[in-house]
Protein backbone atom coordinates (compact mmCIF):
# COMPACT_ATOMS: atom_id res chain seq x y z
CA UNK A 1 0.00 0.00 0.00
CA UNK A 2 2.38 2.15 0.88
CA UNK A 3 4.64 1.99 -2.58
CA UNK A 4 0.29 2.16 -4.30
CA UNK A 5 0.90 4.45 -7.02
CA UNK A 6 -2.22 6.95 -7.02
CA UNK A 7 -3.80 7.58 -10.46
CA UNK A 8 -5.79 10.95 -10.84
CA UNK A 9 -9.57 10.43 -10.59
CA UNK A 10 -9.83 11.39 -14.29
CA UNK A 11 -8.05 8.41 -15.27
CA UNK A 12 -9.86 5.92 -13.43
CA UNK A 13 -12.80 7.02 -15.27
CA UNK A 14 -10.79 7.36 -18.24
CA UNK A 15 -10.35 3.85 -18.10
CA UNK A 16 -14.00 2.72 -17.10
CA UNK A 17 -14.80 4.78 -20.17
CA UNK A 18 -12.97 2.33 -22.61
CA UNK A 19 -13.89 -0.77 -20.49
CA UNK A 20 -17.32 0.12 -21.07
CA UNK A 21 -16.89 0.73 -24.60
CA UNK A 22 -14.95 -2.22 -24.98
CA UNK A 23 -17.51 -4.12 -24.03
CA UNK A 24 -20.72 -2.00 -25.38
CA UNK A 25 -18.65 -2.86 -28.98
CA UNK A 26 -18.14 -6.71 -28.24
CA UNK A 27 -22.30 -6.58 -27.70
CA UNK A 28 -22.27 -4.79 -31.33
CA UNK A 29 -20.40 -7.05 -32.93
CA UNK A 30 -22.17 -10.23 -31.57
CA UNK A 31 -25.69 -8.65 -33.36
CA UNK A 32 -23.47 -8.99 -36.74
CA UNK A 33 -24.08 -11.35 -39.35
CA UNK A 34 -20.40 -13.02 -39.07
CA UNK A 35 -19.56 -16.41 -38.22
CA UNK A 36 -19.99 -17.63 -34.86
CA UNK A 37 -15.95 -18.76 -34.95
CA UNK A 38 -15.19 -15.07 -35.88
CA UNK A 39 -17.28 -13.73 -33.25
CA UNK A 40 -15.83 -15.66 -30.80
CA UNK A 41 -12.36 -15.07 -31.36
CA UNK A 42 -13.14 -11.29 -31.59
CA UNK A 43 -15.45 -10.91 -28.34
CA UNK A 44 -12.85 -12.98 -26.22
CA UNK A 45 -10.05 -10.91 -27.39
CA UNK A 46 -11.75 -8.19 -26.71
CA UNK A 47 -12.36 -9.10 -23.32
CA UNK A 48 -8.42 -9.92 -22.83
CA UNK A 49 -8.02 -6.11 -23.37
CA UNK A 50 -10.34 -5.66 -20.98
CA UNK A 51 -8.88 -7.86 -18.47
CA UNK A 52 -5.54 -6.52 -19.46
CA UNK A 53 -6.61 -3.31 -18.40
CA UNK A 54 -8.30 -3.82 -15.07
CA UNK A 55 -5.21 -5.81 -14.23
CA UNK A 56 -2.45 -2.91 -15.93
CA UNK A 57 -4.32 0.13 -14.19
CA UNK A 58 -7.14 -0.86 -11.49
CA UNK A 59 -4.96 -3.79 -9.69
CA UNK A 60 -1.83 -1.50 -10.26
CA UNK A 61 0.11 -4.02 -12.16
CA UNK A 62 1.67 -1.41 -14.48
CA UNK A 63 3.07 0.44 -11.42
CA UNK A 64 3.92 -2.38 -9.16
CA UNK A 65 7.40 -4.74 -9.18
CA UNK A 66 7.45 -6.63 -12.29
CA UNK A 67 7.92 -9.96 -9.90
CA UNK A 68 4.08 -9.52 -9.28
CA UNK A 69 3.39 -9.16 -13.20
CA UNK A 70 5.52 -12.60 -12.98
CA UNK A 71 2.93 -14.38 -10.79
CA UNK A 72 -0.23 -12.81 -12.25
CA UNK A 73 0.56 -14.35 -15.87
CA UNK A 74 2.64 -17.46 -14.12
CA UNK A 75 -1.16 -19.14 -14.81
CA UNK A 76 -1.54 -18.05 -18.65
CA UNK A 77 1.28 -20.85 -19.92
CA UNK A 78 -1.20 -23.29 -17.65
CA UNK A 79 -4.55 -22.44 -19.08
CA UNK A 80 -2.80 -22.40 -22.66
CA UNK A 81 -1.90 -26.10 -22.27
CA UNK A 82 -5.09 -27.02 -20.79
CA UNK A 83 -6.63 -25.43 -23.08
CA UNK A 84 -5.39 -26.95 -26.03
CA UNK A 85 -5.29 -30.10 -24.54
CA UNK A 86 -9.01 -30.38 -24.30
CA UNK A 87 -9.54 -28.78 -27.42
CA UNK A 88 -7.32 -31.43 -29.17
CA UNK A 89 -10.03 -33.67 -28.37
CA UNK A 90 -12.09 -32.19 -30.66
CA UNK A 91 -10.33 -31.36 -33.68
CA UNK A 92 -12.85 -29.58 -35.66
CA UNK A 93 -13.11 -26.64 -33.06
CA UNK A 94 -9.77 -25.62 -34.32
CA UNK A 95 -10.71 -25.63 -38.16
CA UNK B 1 2.14 6.80 4.26
CA UNK B 2 1.93 3.30 6.49
CA UNK B 3 5.36 2.80 7.71
CA UNK B 4 7.04 -0.53 6.53
CA UNK B 5 8.85 -2.95 8.44
CA UNK B 6 11.20 -5.47 6.91
CA UNK B 7 11.43 -8.93 8.83
CA UNK B 8 15.42 -9.09 9.72
CA UNK B 9 14.87 -11.74 12.89
CA UNK B 10 13.47 -15.09 12.49
CA UNK B 11 12.60 -15.00 16.82
CA UNK B 12 10.26 -12.61 18.49
CA UNK B 13 9.58 -10.31 15.31
CA UNK B 14 8.40 -7.40 16.84
CA UNK B 15 4.56 -6.46 15.98
CA UNK B 16 4.33 -4.85 12.30
CA UNK B 17 3.36 -1.71 12.14
CA UNK B 18 2.57 -1.87 8.67
CA UNK B 19 2.42 -4.22 5.45
CA UNK B 20 5.69 -6.68 5.72
CA UNK B 21 7.70 -6.17 2.90
CA UNK B 22 9.58 -9.74 2.73
CA UNK B 23 13.36 -11.09 1.10
CA UNK B 24 11.88 -10.68 -2.40
CA UNK B 25 11.03 -6.70 -1.77
CA UNK B 26 7.60 -7.59 -1.98
CA UNK B 27 5.04 -6.70 0.35
CA UNK B 28 3.68 -10.08 2.06
CA UNK B 29 -0.06 -9.49 1.91
CA UNK B 30 0.21 -8.35 -1.59
CA UNK B 31 2.49 -11.65 -3.08
CA UNK B 32 0.33 -13.32 -0.87
CA UNK B 33 -2.96 -12.59 -2.11
CA UNK B 34 -1.72 -12.44 -6.30
CA UNK B 35 -0.48 -15.96 -5.47
CA UNK B 36 -4.42 -16.76 -4.21
CA UNK B 37 -5.50 -14.90 -7.28
CA UNK B 38 -3.17 -17.67 -9.40
CA UNK B 39 -5.44 -20.63 -7.97
CA UNK B 40 -8.46 -18.69 -8.66
CA UNK B 41 -7.72 -17.81 -12.27
CA UNK B 42 -6.88 -22.14 -12.16
CA UNK B 43 -10.24 -22.63 -10.84
CA UNK B 44 -11.90 -20.69 -13.45
CA UNK B 45 -9.88 -21.98 -15.86
CA UNK B 46 -10.87 -25.44 -15.19
CA UNK B 47 -14.59 -24.20 -15.42
CA UNK B 48 -14.54 -22.21 -18.64
CA UNK B 49 -12.75 -24.94 -20.52
CA UNK B 50 -14.81 -27.40 -19.41
CA UNK B 51 -17.47 -25.23 -20.95
CA UNK B 52 -16.01 -24.84 -24.23
CA UNK B 53 -15.13 -28.09 -24.62
CA UNK B 54 -18.83 -29.58 -23.66
CA UNK B 55 -20.05 -26.64 -26.32
CA UNK B 56 -17.49 -27.60 -28.78
CA UNK B 57 -18.58 -31.70 -28.60
CA UNK B 58 -22.21 -30.91 -28.57
CA UNK B 59 -23.63 -31.47 -32.04
CA UNK B 60 -26.78 -29.74 -31.39
CA UNK B 61 -25.75 -26.65 -28.62
CA UNK B 62 -29.32 -25.75 -27.13
CA UNK B 63 -27.80 -22.29 -25.89
CA UNK B 64 -30.25 -19.84 -24.17
CA UNK B 65 -33.23 -20.35 -26.44
CA UNK B 66 -33.39 -16.48 -26.20
CA UNK B 67 -34.27 -16.80 -22.43
CA UNK B 68 -31.24 -14.56 -21.52
CA UNK B 69 -32.24 -11.04 -22.00
CA UNK B 70 -28.40 -9.22 -23.29
CA UNK B 71 -29.35 -6.09 -22.06
CA UNK B 72 -29.89 -7.01 -18.62
CA UNK B 73 -27.04 -8.95 -18.82
CA UNK B 74 -24.78 -5.94 -20.15
CA UNK B 75 -26.30 -2.85 -17.88
CA UNK B 76 -25.58 -5.39 -15.11
CA UNK B 77 -21.59 -5.85 -16.71
CA UNK B 78 -21.56 -2.12 -16.55
CA UNK B 79 -22.72 -2.04 -12.90
CA UNK B 80 -19.63 -4.40 -11.91
CA UNK B 81 -17.08 -2.21 -14.14
CA UNK B 82 -18.53 1.07 -12.53
CA UNK B 83 -17.81 -0.87 -8.93
CA UNK B 84 -13.98 -2.25 -9.94
CA UNK B 85 -13.81 1.94 -11.11
CA UNK B 86 -15.07 3.00 -7.18
CA UNK B 87 -12.83 -0.03 -5.85
CA UNK B 88 -9.84 1.75 -7.68
CA UNK B 89 -10.94 5.20 -6.04
CA UNK B 90 -11.32 3.56 -2.82
CA UNK B 91 -7.57 2.30 -2.44
CA UNK B 92 -6.05 5.98 -4.15
CA UNK B 93 -8.44 7.41 -0.95
CA UNK B 94 -6.94 4.80 1.28
CA UNK B 95 -3.59 5.84 0.12
CA UNK B 96 -4.15 9.65 0.74
CA UNK B 97 -5.45 8.78 3.92
CA UNK B 98 -8.64 10.53 2.95
CA UNK B 99 -11.61 9.10 5.18
CA UNK B 100 -14.54 9.97 4.06
CA UNK B 101 -13.84 9.24 0.56
CA UNK B 102 -12.28 5.85 1.12
CA UNK B 103 -15.81 5.02 3.34
CA UNK B 104 -17.57 6.56 0.05
CA UNK B 105 -15.88 4.52 -2.32
CA UNK B 106 -15.91 1.58 -0.36
CA UNK B 107 -19.88 1.95 0.37
CA UNK B 108 -20.09 2.63 -3.05
CA UNK B 109 -18.26 -0.71 -4.42
CA UNK B 110 -20.09 -2.71 -2.05
CA UNK B 111 -23.61 -1.30 -3.08
CA UNK B 112 -22.90 -1.65 -6.77
CA UNK B 113 -21.65 -5.52 -5.80
CA UNK B 114 -25.09 -6.23 -4.29
CA UNK B 115 -27.04 -4.43 -7.07
CA UNK B 116 -25.03 -6.86 -9.43
CA UNK B 117 -26.33 -10.04 -7.18
CA UNK B 118 -29.78 -8.31 -7.38
CA UNK B 119 -29.98 -8.60 -10.92
CA UNK B 120 -28.89 -11.69 -10.85
CA UNK B 121 -31.19 -12.82 -8.91
CA UNK B 122 -33.83 -11.09 -10.35
CA UNK B 123 -33.06 -13.15 -13.55
CA UNK B 124 -32.76 -16.38 -11.86
CA UNK B 125 -36.04 -15.96 -10.49
CA UNK B 126 -37.31 -15.04 -13.73
CA UNK B 127 -35.74 -18.79 -14.81
CA UNK B 128 -37.02 -20.51 -12.74
CA UNK B 129 -40.67 -19.16 -12.94
CA UNK B 130 -40.40 -20.35 -16.66
CA UNK B 131 -39.49 -23.76 -15.02
CA UNK B 132 -36.21 -23.06 -16.19
CA UNK B 133 -33.20 -24.76 -14.02
CA UNK B 134 -29.80 -26.50 -13.76
CA UNK B 135 -31.96 -29.52 -15.28
CA UNK B 136 -33.25 -27.99 -18.08
CA UNK B 137 -30.05 -28.84 -20.32
CA UNK B 138 -26.35 -29.00 -20.65
CA UNK B 139 -26.08 -25.18 -21.47
CA UNK B 140 -28.04 -23.89 -18.04
CA UNK B 141 -26.23 -26.46 -16.21
CA UNK B 142 -23.22 -24.61 -16.97
CA UNK B 143 -25.11 -20.97 -17.19
CA UNK B 144 -26.27 -21.90 -13.11
CA UNK B 145 -22.95 -23.31 -12.13
CA UNK B 146 -20.90 -20.79 -13.54
CA UNK B 147 -23.03 -17.55 -12.61
CA UNK B 148 -23.75 -19.42 -8.90
CA UNK B 149 -19.82 -19.78 -8.59
CA UNK B 150 -19.17 -15.77 -9.49
CA UNK B 151 -21.78 -14.57 -7.32
CA UNK B 152 -20.67 -16.15 -5.18
CA UNK B 153 -17.25 -14.61 -5.63
CA UNK B 154 -19.11 -11.11 -5.62
CA UNK B 155 -20.72 -12.19 -2.50
CA UNK B 156 -16.98 -12.86 -0.44
CA UNK B 157 -15.89 -9.48 -2.14
CA UNK B 158 -18.90 -7.72 -1.12
CA UNK B 159 -18.08 -8.80 2.68
CA UNK B 160 -14.17 -8.46 2.83
CA UNK B 161 -14.90 -4.90 1.04
CA UNK B 162 -17.56 -4.30 4.45
CA UNK B 163 -15.12 -5.98 6.94
CA UNK B 164 -12.35 -3.35 5.65
CA UNK B 165 -15.37 -0.88 6.11
CA UNK B 166 -15.94 -1.68 9.36
CA UNK B 167 -12.79 -1.55 9.89
CA UNK B 168 -11.82 2.34 9.08
CA UNK B 169 -13.40 3.37 12.12
CA UNK B 170 -10.69 2.37 14.42
CA UNK B 171 -7.57 4.20 14.47
CA UNK B 172 -5.67 0.93 14.08
CA UNK B 173 -6.60 0.88 10.69
CA UNK B 174 -5.31 4.13 9.83
CA UNK B 175 -1.94 3.47 11.45
CA UNK B 176 -1.17 0.30 10.33
CA UNK B 177 -3.98 -1.62 7.85
CA UNK B 178 -4.42 0.92 5.31
CA UNK B 179 -3.15 -1.80 2.85
CA UNK B 180 -6.63 -4.12 3.74
CA UNK B 181 -8.30 -1.89 0.85
CA UNK B 182 -5.41 -3.08 -1.79
CA UNK B 183 -5.63 -6.43 -0.43
CA UNK B 184 -9.67 -6.55 -0.83
CA UNK B 185 -9.55 -4.19 -3.87
CA UNK B 186 -7.07 -6.98 -5.45
CA UNK B 187 -9.71 -9.63 -4.70
CA UNK B 188 -12.74 -7.26 -5.99
CA UNK B 189 -11.19 -6.84 -9.15
CA UNK B 190 -10.41 -10.44 -10.25
CA UNK B 191 -14.05 -10.84 -9.36
CA UNK B 192 -14.79 -8.07 -12.17
CA UNK B 193 -11.93 -9.95 -14.72
CA UNK B 194 -13.77 -13.27 -14.19
CA UNK B 195 -17.37 -11.91 -15.35
CA UNK B 196 -15.26 -9.97 -18.11
CA UNK B 197 -15.14 -13.82 -20.00
CA UNK B 198 -18.32 -15.10 -18.50
CA UNK B 199 -20.45 -12.43 -20.28
CA UNK B 200 -19.64 -12.87 -23.68
CA UNK B 201 -19.64 -16.70 -23.23
CA UNK B 202 -22.95 -17.11 -22.08
CA UNK B 203 -24.80 -14.29 -23.49
CA UNK B 204 -23.04 -12.73 -26.62
CA UNK B 205 -21.24 -16.04 -28.21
Amino acid sequence: MAHAPVMSTSKYVMIWVWLAGLMLLGVALSELPIAPRTIFLLVLGLSTVKAMLVAAYYMHLRFDDRLLTMVALSPVPLVMVLVIALLLDKPHFLH
Amino acid sequence: MAPLVYCVSMTHPPLPAGPTVGRLGLESGKLGMWLFLVSEVMFFAGLLSAYIVVRAAHPAWPGSDGHLSVPVGTINTLILICSSMTMALAVGAADRQDARQLRLFLAATITLGLVFLGVKAFEYQAKFHHGIGPHTNIFWSCYFVLTGVHGLHVLIGALANGWVLARTRGDRFWATQRHLVELSGLYWHFVDIVWIFLFPMLYLI
